[in-house]
């Protein structure tokens, strides 16, 4: 093991020549508390702080009240910074199956269907209810990976049940998301992500548990493991520099900070 | 950048009801740790003067910290009236030539913040200019305002806000300058940048919340924030040595 990744991080340098990608990011104001510089130019110019190459976002107002005025405003950003935000999809499982085929089918015309976002616990819809039908259906005949908000005890999307669906859609991903947030949250999330070659693991959360990653890592290895951070819910240079200075060789930072990610989302 | 010198306001050791193995207990784990992360100092509380007992705790603090020169100790202290504790005035002084700080756990300890039960003892802690830290977890924001409010001399950091206080927050920093946060969870998107701007880099202080969470990510906020290196310096190490009286 090199220092190369602990001295960017005592030092504040943005690595070079490493792939970061920030696979859990969302974009604009919340209501819920104070954000400041969360545009998608105020987002940019953080990874830019950071080295991180890209991050893949779901507006918060998506998560929200409005998933399609979401998904244009992802689609906007995407197209004023080409490979620095790479859009998720988000679906509304509440709204009528209508308009969730309209939705997709609109995004598919233009070939921009990457990836899938879904938040049940915002949307109080369980993940394996019919309004999510039309997304996975899509998801399975376009192998289209789907990150899903998750939480220990979560009763919409709790890491077993989001496993057990991984498990009847091979060809689908499943990230379980924030599945570092609490030491049960991870004893849950990786028991189920061992040996199931789809369910692959989040870390974007504030709390960041001392030895948590390292422990992640001897169980489930760093292929299966990537970098988000909820940028600019959260500000990613926490989650970042948890990777950078934890105990880990080189190779298992680079998997987990651009590899997985870049695997799984096809990029 | 310049190696910054860290001080990390928010640590603990001792023995504790609910460890995990990977956690260390000592001073020597602590230091450890610190070393292993580039740590210089840390002001360190004791896990017993939580869970058990503030006098034991701070007594066992003081043992176990003796000969250790990095580790300043944060003492847990009581309402004066039940007279578990020194009086006011003797304990502040003693923590004063200890270059410690003063931890309060209201909830913890079931008391309230109210001058009553308090008043008395931080004017004492003010008078000998001893910092005092408490969770945010441990209070609320309205019984904060209050205190600074009626002890504007005192230095006061709040522990473990995490990221959703900016509007607790900032009314506070408007009208009080003897706040000050550990910035160790204050994960806003370039919430350090935007503090040092509007506030100055005096309001924030490095603490990692060690052995329970990790340094990475605290030390990143701080290294990777979009502000001068002396605002960094400040903020890693600089404001807490001033506000404890460590003169290097
Ligand atoms: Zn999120």
């Amino acid at each position: 093991m090199t220092d190369t990744f602990v001295d960017a991080c005592r030092l504040g340098q943005a690595l070079a020549g490493e792939l970061v990608i920030d696979a859990h990011a969302h974009m604009g104001p919340w209501h819920n508390f104070h954000i400041p510089h969360n545009s998608a130019r105020g987002m940019v110019e953080r990874l830019d702080q950071l080295g991180i190459d890209a991050c893949v976002s779901s507006p918060h107002v998506a998560i929200g009240p409005c998933y399609r005025e979401g998904n244009r405003q992802v689609m906007a950003a995407a197209d004023e910074y080409p490979e620095r935000i790479i859009p998720y999809v988000t679906i509304n499982p509440n709204y009528p199956e209508a308009e969730t085929r309209e939705e997709i089918e609109h995004w598919h015309s233009f070939a921009r269907i990457k990836a899938f976002k879904i938040h049940p616990a915002c949307h109080s819809y369980k993940v394996d209810g019919p309004g999510y039908g039309l997304m996975f259906e899509y998801a399975r005949e376009h192998s289209v990976p789907v990150l899903s908000h998750s939480w220990a005890g979560d009763s919409q999307a709790g890491a077993t049940l989001l496993s057990r669906m991984a498990g009847e859609m091979p060809n689908v991903t499943f990230i379980v998301g924030h599945a570092a947030s609490s030491w049960s949250m991870i004893d849950e999330a990786c028991g189920e992500a061992q040996g199931k070659d789809n369910v692959v693991l989040d870390l974007t959360g504030s709390q960041l548990l001392y030895m948590a990653l390292e422990k992640m890592v001897e169980r489930v290895g760093a292929a299966k493991i990537l970098f988000g951070s909820d940028i600019p819910f959260i500000d990613p240079a926490p989650g970042l520099g948890r990777i950078l200075m934890a105990r880990l060789s080189d190779d298992d930072k680079r998997q987990i900070l651009g590899l997985t990610t870049k695997r799984v989302f096809g990029l | 950048m310049a190696e910054l010198r860290f001080f990390d306001c928010n640590t603990r050791i001792g023995r504790c009801s609910t460890p995990r193995p990977e956690h260390f207990l000592d001073a020597a784990g602590l230091l450890a740790e610190m070393d292993c992360a580039g740590i210089e100092r840390a002001l360190v509380h004791h896990a017993w003067s939580v869970e058990w007992d503030p006098h034991e705790g701070n007594q066992a603090l003081l043992r176990d910290i003796a000969d250790e020169e990095r580790l300043h100790p944060c003492f847990a202290a009581l309402p004066s009236a039940t007279r578990e504790l020194p009086s006011p005035r003797d304990f502040a002084r003693q923590v004063r030539q200890a270059h410690g700080a003063v931890r309060l756990f209201p909830t913890q300890h079931s008391y309230t913040l109210d001058d009553v039960s308090v008043g008395h003892f931080l004017d004492a802690l003010s008078f000998e200019r001893v910092p005092v830290l408490i969770d945010i977890g441990q209070t609320n924001w309205r019984d904060i305002s209050q205190v600074l409010a009626r002890h504007p001399a005192l230095n006061l950091i709040v522990l473990n806000t995490y990221y959703r206080v900016d509007r607790n927050l900032y009314p506070l920093w408007d009208r009080f300058g003897n706040l000050h946060l550990d910035c160790g969870s204050y994960g806003v998107h370039r919430g350090i940048e935007a503090v040092c701007q509007r506030f100055g880099a005096e309001r924030l202080l490095f603490g990692t919340d060690l052995p329970i969470h990790e340094v990475g990510g605290p030390m990143a906020l701080v290294t990777y924030a979009a502000i001068s290196d002396d605002d960094k310096q400040l903020i890693a190490g600089g404001n807490l040595r001033r506000v404890l009286g460590v003169s290097d």
